[in-house]
């Protein structure tokens, strides 16, 4: 037999035996392409760890039921090394290559800004729980839905629990990184600040992956305000603090936009994590119903025991994306992209993570709780209905702890 | 005036711990005419050494230095003879080749074995701070900024007075010769390549001191040691040293009079002239 012939008859054997495989329950496969190394590792394994974690549940209690057929959730996830631009490619590959049936997020806002014009040019719904900005959500695409709170409004509630402090912060520095979140969380503050009669003494834009904030810091003092509000990312608020430390910057407040949800900031960081402010859209609590995890603490304590650490928000928000997906293909009844996308444009159903209803935009609506690391624990200071419990403030010199 | 005072402190400070950062990138440069693209993987492995030793064994990151920069030295030492010399008369662009390998292979080996949480050495005096007036200079960067000038200084004695140093430089200025002279020249690279390693060890004790360590920190130090290496010239760590403090008082300087964006803008800006204007770095001799 000559050589062609052969693997001719390779491949006809390898075909009847595939046709002769039993029948299995289909699989509906969730794409996503998240940062597993690379600078941002450290926050997108919670969206691995969320998906993989939800999707696991949702396979247990049978899967999920589309018309009156049975699918098993299955993920293809790849790392895309927090590279945006491998990133797009991936996602172009899980649509056009992998053939998966629905797209779930990466983390952070300026890899949802560009993978988002993946999905809407092939016309795929994807819900991500990673990026905030209001970028995201301002092109009038039709397939980028988003679980995160706007980023124009992170530092909202914080301002407004500013002002029942007593004494009242009458000046702030507002630094922030230049990437479309941090960007869109100073441009939403600013107006709030103006409305609370508060001084914008020092407004500054830092580049991204910074190590040194001396020189702000200094300024920071020099203009002696009472408090420093801080939009970016974790590395460079861990120096920021660090640094404000060595240098005895001690403004009365200082929030945030991340980190302190985190257990692994709050770890490096020690002691010194301690009154720092933050804000969380979410936090475990039993009041949060679920179908699949019963509600948001038993999913916390389940997330932690099988993962070694905390989920904060970001996971919350991961798993919540992965219910929104299963619920809408249920109410659709099909695995259409677009009848799956107007299902979830008409989404409404709570979850671990709070009430999922997306506006007009894409954009899910939740209100920021204001928190705080008090004793090396985050406790939850202030809400919509006010103060939930008492805030250390203001924060005593670096000396005097 | 008392911003001023304090911006200048804190880029002086800044500057040494950016001179201990480049001081083994400039050696190996200078010498094996290897530009070492993993500089700043092994720095982020010193850190993490020195990490270990403090959590695990309470050795204090300052004390724990030597010890980060003998273990360092020998893993620059092995992956010399092991690895570079393979490929350290090949063309400059095998050895970019094969140390970008490195630092692939350095940093994912890092976020396997220690995860891609964020660690910080802090000791109790890593916070404290002297206050001199108005002007208040942090202890941990005032410490590091003394390890850097005598890491420097020490570097340059060795060089001009020690036998293997005369050696080294030899070699560096004309192989042939040394050889003549009884140069073992593969020994002596590996040498030279283990004290580069050892000093990029060291930097990593001081960096995750004021500041912190996870494994990708490595390519921008890297690239900040380029830049300060070529500043600074090849020829003399002290040069290395005024390269350091050159950046570090710039990119302070352009932060309070331009913006927080412009430190990179400002100090890669200056790279550029000295290339023009110094091609043989500040310190360097005018061809």
């Amino acid at each position: 037999m000559s050589n062609i012939t052969m693997r001719l008859a390779g491949a006809l054997f390898g075909a009847v035996a595939l046709s002769a495989m039993p029948a299995m329950a289909e699989d509906l496969v969730l794409g996503a392409s998240v940062q597993l190394t690379g600078p941002v590792a450290n926050t997108g394994r919670y969206y691995k760890d969320a998906y993989e974690f939800t999707i696991d549940k949702i396979n247990e209690a049978g899967g999920v039921k589309v018309g009156d057929k049975q699918y098993k959730l299955a993920l293809k996830l790849y790392d895309n090394q927090s590279d945006v631009n491998l990133s797009v490619r991936q996602y172009t590959q899980l649509i056009s290559q992998d053939k998966v049936n629905l797209l779930l997020g990466p983390f952070a806002s300026n890899f949802a800004l560009a993978d988002s014009a993946v999905s809407e040019k092939y016309q795929v719904p994807m819900v991500q729980g990673g990026g905030a900005s209001d970028q995201i959500f301002s092109r009038k695409f039709k397939y980028i839905f988003g679980t995160l709170a706007p980023a124009s409004n992170y530092f909202g509630s914080t301002i407004a629990m500013m002002k029942e402090l007593d004494p009242a912060p009458k000046s702030v520095a507002l630094l922030y990184a230049d990437d479309a979140f941090d960007v869109s969380v100073a441009d939403g503050t600013r107006p709030l600040l103006k409305d609370a009669g508060i001084t914008v003494a020092l407004d500054e834009r830092y580049t991204s992956n910074a190590s040194d904030f001396n020189s702000l810091l200094s300024q920071i003092k020099s203009a002696n305000v009472d408090a420093v509000l801080v939009a970016g990312h974790e590395t460079e608020i861990l120096n920021f603090v660090r640094q404000a430390k060595s240098l005895a910057v001690a403004p009365k407040l200082y929030s945030f936009t991340v980190g302190v949800p985190s257990e692994d900031f709050r770890k490096a960081l020690g002691k010194d994590a301690d009154y720092a402010f933050g804000m969380s859209a979410w936090l475990p609590s039993a009041d949060l119903k679920d179908k699949y995890f019963g509600d948001a603490a038993a999913f916390a304590e389940a997330y932690k025991a099988k993962f070694g650490y905390e989920p904060d928000y970001h996971a919350a928000s991961g798993a919540a994306d992965v219910e929104a997906l299963v619920q809408a293909v249920e109410a659709a009844g099909t695995l259409d992209p677009k009848a799956v996308r107007d299902a979830i444009a008409k989404l409404n159903f709570d979850s671990l993570y709070g009430k999922i209803a997306f506006a007009e935009n894409g954009q899910i609506d939740l209100a920021q709780t204001v928190i705080q690391v008090q004793d090396g624990k985050v406790a939850a200071v202030y809400g919509a209905k006010g103060f939930l419990e008492k805030p250390k403030y203001p924060m005593p010199a670096w000396n005097a702890r | 005036m008392d911003l001023l005072a304090q911006i200048l402190i804190n880029g002086v400070l800044l500057g040494g711990l950016y001179a201990v950062m480049a001081l083994g990138l400039a050696l190996v440069w200078g010498v094996l005419n290897i530009v070492n693209l993993a500089h700043g993987a092994f720095i982020m492995l010193g850190g993490y050494l020195s990490w270990h030793l403090y959590t695990y064994l309470g050795i204090d990151p300052f004390l724990g230095l030597p010890i980060t920069a003998v273990v360092m030295f020998c893993l620059g030492y092995a992956l010399q003879r092991g690895v570079l010399n393979l490929v350290v008369r090949a063309p400059m662009f095998n050895t970019l080749l094969i140390t970008f390998g490195l630092e692939v292979v350095l940093t994912y080996l890092a976020q396997l074995a220690f995860s891609a949480d964020f660690r910080t050495i802090n000791p109790s005096y890593a916070g404290s701070s002297i206050a001199l007036g108005p002007v208040v200079v942090p202890v941990a960067r005032l410490m590091a900024f003394g390890v850097a000038v005598a890491l420097t200084v020490g570097m340059w004695l060795f060089l001009l007075h020690s036998r293997l140093g005369r050696a080294i430089r030899a070699t560096a200025q004309n192989l042939v010769a040394a050889r003549l002279y009884g140069v073992e020249p593969r020994h002596l690279y590996a040498m030279t390549f283990g004290i580069g390693i050892g000093l990029a060890g060291a930097a990593g004790g001081l960096y995750g001191t004021v500041s912190q360590i996870d494994p990708y920190i490595g390519a921008t130090l890297t690239a900040k040691s380029f830049a300060i290496a070529i500043i600074g010239g090849l020829d003399n760590p002290l040069g290395v040293l005024v390269g350091g403090l050159v950046l570090g008082i710039i990119e302070s300087l352009t932060v309070l009079y331009v913006g927080a964006t412009f430190g990179d803008v400002a100090s890669f800006g200056v790279l550029v002239l000295v290339l023009i204007f110094r091609p043989s770095g500040l310190l360097g001799k005018t061809a």
